[in-house]
């Protein structure tokens, strides 16, 4: 196989031994997980599960030099915290229960700000799927509060089920033999017969691991910004309520920003291309953001930070006794990168219990996860394309303020845009449903109508138009 | 992103942004070491010697130059210490202080069987031509003269006994201390161009004013050598002994009589040794200290190590008489004593319980409570105090230096300090450099910047003793025997290093902007470069940062 | 306040027997009860607390609800659609498995009862 020639030179040495070990995993098998983020933890679980009911005995220890209990960026592996709704649902039929502690708050809307008006969507059921977590154990100096980090109760549920935690640096993987070789900042190493990745973009790891072949390609990423606000309980709840405001803003290279409610603290989160001071500064002076505080002005940030994130596959995400997970290895741009963390950890956990651990077991059978992923996010890419061009055309948001704010007044109407917007804004739906959706043709039927209605002088046209120019938040 | 940040941020921004910088500190060890001992330094070229390319064998050679920088007799300190670094070490509350005392002792010994020479000063400029005179040889002495002699001094050193060592040597038994080691520590010293004058007792021998004349700069390590008394009834006579003279005596075995039933008064060390050398002689001992036992100056460990003897302990007592028949001791009296008002020290005053006294059949009376400089023949140098007066670093007046216990009383680190540093003072002098005692201080290490729970659970290796049974009939053995060569590197490797980079590599592994780089040569605690710049000011590399080197630059916040 | 899903008061009807559904519902907290009615009378069929899911049966035919599932303390439930689930089993058949095992349990004690309930008719 072509990949395990090339993964191979990530180590130093060529295999010598004629007589080389099963590629599945045995009872007794080792297995290395580097890092203990969401897919570290959720490929824990399962593999151990699987193994389980397989009658297989693993030993699966997690390297994970952090304790999620401390506050701020140290414990947080930073991304807005937003576990969406496909996944709420897939973790809950997975028998995996968010807990009041782990939820900080339950999204139930989104509201969409614009600077022709805002428009709130809510989810069809009028029920809370969305949870507002913190990746870490809450923002830098916040109180201690009965809160716990999203990553710390996965990582628990994967102790409950028999993973051990080594609280160790990885520094080094390299294949030895038929064997992988772990190496640590403590100069502690150890063989394991799988090596699974999840360390995520914001590790130098994948450089090192990159810088030693020619052959092994990291996720390509790009700069965004996260930062908290203190503002209480009782403002967030009068200010954003249970809902996630997002803002579609003529600026250039801003992809995406959002609000999100969280208890005492409110995340904004802004993705785009290599988000920077500039275009930071025009988002923070630009009205629509500024009213969505308390008297219009933006208090000072409590914590924040520049993660990076995927804007381009990991090649090739998988070797002999070697497999990249989550964003290490494949995840969906922009939105639900958590949800992507969960499918790949499982579909790397089967792989591993169900058919081996071999470069050609992942290649059939993990490999087309990762693919599909990718795929879907060329889609993505289109899909976001289109809201750039709306983020320029003050004519077209017209016509998506109207089209929205008319289904969301009417029950009985079809949710043409609410649900593309909808789909959109959560991640819950892969982005080629959400591009096909708009080719429908009542879509775009509706659409022309409302680009016309909305651009044309008020009061020609009476219906919708309810809440443009002014903040209308409905309370729930 | 980097041009941005200086010229135009918006005060939304500005706000909240923590710049890192690099920064080593003042780890508590070395605060708390009387010799200010780079102990972290020691520790840390043996835990990170994998690191920075070295064997454990070179590592150990490599600490050993290190520790002796400051302090010339490890195999002798490793021992005798009462170790005050460990009492602060962040490690502490964990799982234990680092043993850092036994390292030095391993350390020492290593040396020694190993016979590595002293590392002569890489500040040496080569021959200097003042000539040093250093009268006495305690651990104050000894210290200076390794100073200067690493530095080029010709130095001579003026012993009033045939061994030197002082206090080392004649206080300090050998179940604590084997004189081989002090022999083998010393003889190494001598090596270093300094030569012994033995058995020259200064008024006696020779006059104080010759030295003056024969030397550019002396040295005054005169140590506290005259022992107090108790100054009641019936001290002066026989069966009434001092504790150093006592221990002396019996580490040179010369007319040394023990009695059956050996009354030792005094709370500190010298009582204690007294006390056990006592037991050793196959007295009963009984140890007689005026105020209670958590007042007692003596080493915990050592007190214990009595009891576990046989050494009996009466507290809250105080000789009021020694009651004789004929020549011979019959007892001891005793006035019981209670705790009163605090002096100002802070301790509490002993006061007497009037009419309880009590008779103390005895028949030999050891008097260990306070020793003060013998000034005979030192005399022009004696100003009518106690101890001598000298400044900060050491100098009583133009061209004489002074250390040890005759500026007061203290452990044996304190006097080696009192040696380096006088030597430091003086070679600047000497050299028209800057006094060094005017370099900038390092800030302590910030409390909580050490974060002990990202080091792994490892507990504080115990060093080894010979079985109880044996102290007292092997008497002369030692008791603590010394950590192997595997439990030292395990042992190192527990050190935190408070204050300064190990190679954790958090920093490195996890800045989202990668403003750390790899030094291409690291050395112990210089790992990594930080390209300030680049920071983008969300300060997870100081919140993970274990060690609390990486801290907010002032310019932030 | 940070739960999930949507909040029913104690006595609250959260599926009613006879009703189409198209979904499975998930107890984040608190307690269910699921009765059968028949003839005007109602059988309490079985109780439920965190982390049991009911109407999954809705999930794989479309026929009506079997029972009716009442809240007997304030409780949260989330809803899983039939267009997720069964989304996320094409991707992931082990997706199913816990259902599969609770409907075994349930099956298993459904024949436990009705082996009871001949053996009672049949001793009277």
């Amino acid at each position: 196989m072509k990949m395990a020639e090339k993964l191979q030179q990530l180590g130093e040495r060529v295999p010598k031994r004629q007589q080389s070990l099963p590629k599945t995993l045995q009872d007794g098998s080792r297995i290395a997980v580097i890092g203990a983020g969401p897919a570290g933890s959720m490929f824990s679980y399962f593999v151990i599960n699987m193994a389980e009911a397989m009658g297989l005995d693993v030993a699966v220890e997690m390297f994970e030099p952090r304790h999620f209990c401390h506050r701020g960026p140290a414990g947080c592996n930073h991304c807005g915290g937003i576990v969406s709704e496909s996944l709420v649902q897939r973790l809950a039929t997975e028998g995996i229960m968010l807990p009041d502690d782990v939820v900080q708050r339950g999204i139930e809307s989104y509201t969409l700000h614009m600077d022709v008006g805002d428009v709130e969507i809510a989810t069809p059921l009028m029920e809370k799927r969305i949870a507002a977590v913190y990746r870490g154990n809450g923002p830098r100096n916040s109180e201690p509060l009965d809160t716990c980090s999203f990553d710390r109760y996965l990582l628990e549920l994967a102790q409950q089920k028999g993973a051990t935690v080594v609280h160790r640096l990885v520094t080094d993987v390299h294949r030895e033999d038929d064997h992988m070789c772990v190496h640590c900042a403590d100069q502690y190493s150890q063989n394991y017969d799988l090596v699974v990745l999840a360390t995520g973009v914001n590790s130098r790891l994948m450089e090192t691991l990159e810088s030693q072949t020619q052959e092994f390609q990291r996720p390509g990423r790009t700069k965004t910004f996260i930062c908290e606000f203190l503002l209480g309980r009782k403002v967030i709840r009068e200010t954003f309520g249970p809902s996630m405001h997002v803002f579609l803003l003529d600026i250039p290279r801003l992809e995406f920003a959002a609000l999100i409610p969280k208890g005492d603290y409110v995340t904004l989160c802004l993705l785009g291309d290599d988000i920077n001071d500039e275009l930071m500064e025009r988002f923070f002076n630009s009205p629509e953001v500024r009213n969505c505080f308390p008297g219009g002005t933006i208090p000072a940030q409590a914590c924040h930070c520049y993660p990076r994130i995927n804007i381009k596959a990991a090649r090739p995400a998988y070797g002999d006794r070697l497999v990249f997970i989550g964003d290490s290895g494949a995840t969906r741009l922009f939105k639900d990168g958590i949800g992507a963390a969960y499918r790949t950890a499982k579909a790397a956990a089967k792989t591993v219990v169900f058919h081996g651990v071999s470069a050609e077991n992942f290649k059939a059978h993990y490999a087309p996860l990762c693919r599909a992923i990718n795929n879907d996010n060329q889609m993505g890419k289109v899909v976001f394309g289109f809201g750039s061009l709306v983020q320029k055309s003050r004519f077209a948001r017209r016509g998506i303020l109207r089209m929205t704010a008319n289904e969301q007044n009417q029950s009985d109407r079809p949710k043409r845009m609410s649900g593309v917007l909808w789909d959109l804004f959560s991640g819950s739906a892969p982005y080629t449903d959400v591009f096909l959706r708009t080719l429908h043709p009542a879509y775009l039927g509706s659409l022309f109508w409302n680009l016309l209605a909305g651009n044309l002088p008020a009061g020609m046209i009476r219906n919708g138009h309810g809440r443009s120019e002014e903040r209308n938040h409905v309370e729930h | 992103m980097s041009s941005t940040k200086s010229s135009a941020a918006s005060p939304v921004k500005q706000a909240f942004q923590i710049y890192a910088q690099q920064a080593e500190k003042l780890p508590p060890c070395q605060a708390q070491c009387a010799n200010s001992g780079d102990i972290r330094g020691w520790l840390g070229i043996i835990a990170q010697h994998e690191k920075v390319g070295l064997t454990l064998d070179e590592a150990y050679d490599k600490a050993w130059e290190k520790l002796t920088e400051l302090n010339p007799l490890p195999a002798t300190i490793g021992r005798i210490c009462p170790h005050p670094c460990e009492d602060r070490c962040a490690r502490r509350d964990k799982d234990g202080a680092v043993s850092v005392n036994a390292l030095e002792r391993f350390l020492g010994d290593w040396a020694i069987s190993r016979s590595l020479p002293l590392p002569l000063a890489k500040m040496s400029s080569g021959q200097e031509a003042e000539s040093i005179g250093v009268i006495g040889s305690g651990p104050a002495s000894l210290s200076f003269a390794y100073q200067m002699a690493r530095r080029g001094y010709p130095v001579t050193m003026y012993e009033k006994h045939h061994l030197p060592g002082g206090m080392l040597r004649h206080a300090i038994p050998d179940y604590r201390l084997p004189r081989e080691i002090l022999d083998a520590e010393i003889e190494r010293l001598l090596n270093l161009r300094i030569s012994l004058v033995r058995n020259v007792e200064i008024g006696h021998d020779i006059v104080f004013d010759e030295l003056r004349d024969r030397h550019s700069l002396l040295f005054l390590g005169l140590g506290a050598q005259a022992a107090s008394e108790l100054g009641i009834p019936g001290e002066k006579g026989p069966g009434v002994i001092s504790g150093i003279a006592y221990l002396r005596q019996r580490k040179q075995r010369i007319a040394l009589q023990t009695g059956k039933t050996v009354a030792v008064v005094g709370g500190g060390n010298t009582a204690i040794d007294a006390a056990r050398s006592a037991r050793r002689e196959g007295a009963q001992v009984l140890l007689l200290y005026r105020r209670s036992e958590e007042q007692m100056p003596a080493v915990a460990q050592e007190v214990e190590d009595a009891k576990t003897e046989g050494v009996r302990f009466r507290f809250l007592v105080s000789p009021t008489r020694i009651v004789r028949d004929g020549d011979a001791i019959r007892h001891i009296e005793l006035q019981k004593m209670q705790l009163g008002e605090a002096d100002e020290q802070g301790r509490r005053r002993p006061i007497p319980v009037i009419g309880q006294t009590q008779k103390l059949p005895v028949d030999m009376v050891i008097v260990a409570v306070s020793q003060a400089p013998d000034w005979h023949g030192i005399e022009p140098m004696h100003d009518g105090y106690r101890w001598l007066r000298t400044e900060d670093d050491g100098k009583l007046e133009d061209n004489i230096w002074a250390g040890g216990d005759d500026r007061g009383p203290g452990i044996a680190s304190k006097a080696i300090a009192q040696g380096r540093l006088a030597a430091e003072a003086a070679h600047a002098e000497l050299r028209g450099e800057p006094h060094p005692g005017e370099l900038p201080a390092r800030k302590a290490v910030r409390a909580g910047a050490v974060k002990s729970d990202y080091y792994r659970d490892q507990q504080r290796g115990c060093r080894e003793r010979r079985p109880e049974g044996e102290w007292l009939s092997q008497p002369e053995l030692e008791i603590d025997r010394t950590i192997s060569s595997e439990q030292a590197r395990q042992e190192a490797a527990r050190c935190m290093s408070c204050g300064l980079c190990f190679d954790c590599q958090q920093c490195f592994m996890y800045c989202n902007a990668g403003g750390f780089a790899r030094i291409a040569e690291p050395g112990p605690g210089n790992y990594f470069t930080l390209e300030l710049d680049v920071c983008e000011g969300c300060s997870k590399c100081i919140e993970v940062c274990p060690c609390g080197y990486l801290e907010a630059r002032d310019s932030s916040v | 306040m940070a739960n999930l899903g949507k909040q029913y008061q104690n006595g609250e009807v959260i599926v009613r027997q006879g009703d189409a559904g198209k979904c499975m519902f998930v107890i984040q907290n608190g307690e269910v009860e699921a009765v059968a009615e028949r003839n005007g009378r109602e059988f309490r069929l079985r109780k439920m607390g965190p982390n049991d899911f009911f109407g999954e049966m809705a999930l794989f035919e479309h026929e009506t609800r079997t029972a009716t599932v009442r809240a007997l303390c304030p409780t949260h439930v989330l809803t899983i659609d039939k267009k997720n689930f069964l989304g996320g089993i094409h991707e992931d058949p082990s997706l199913a498995f816990r259902i599969v095992q609770t409907m075994s349990h349930r099956i298993r004690d459904l024949t436990d009862r009705l082996a009871k309930y001949e053996e009672d008719s049949q001793q009277n």
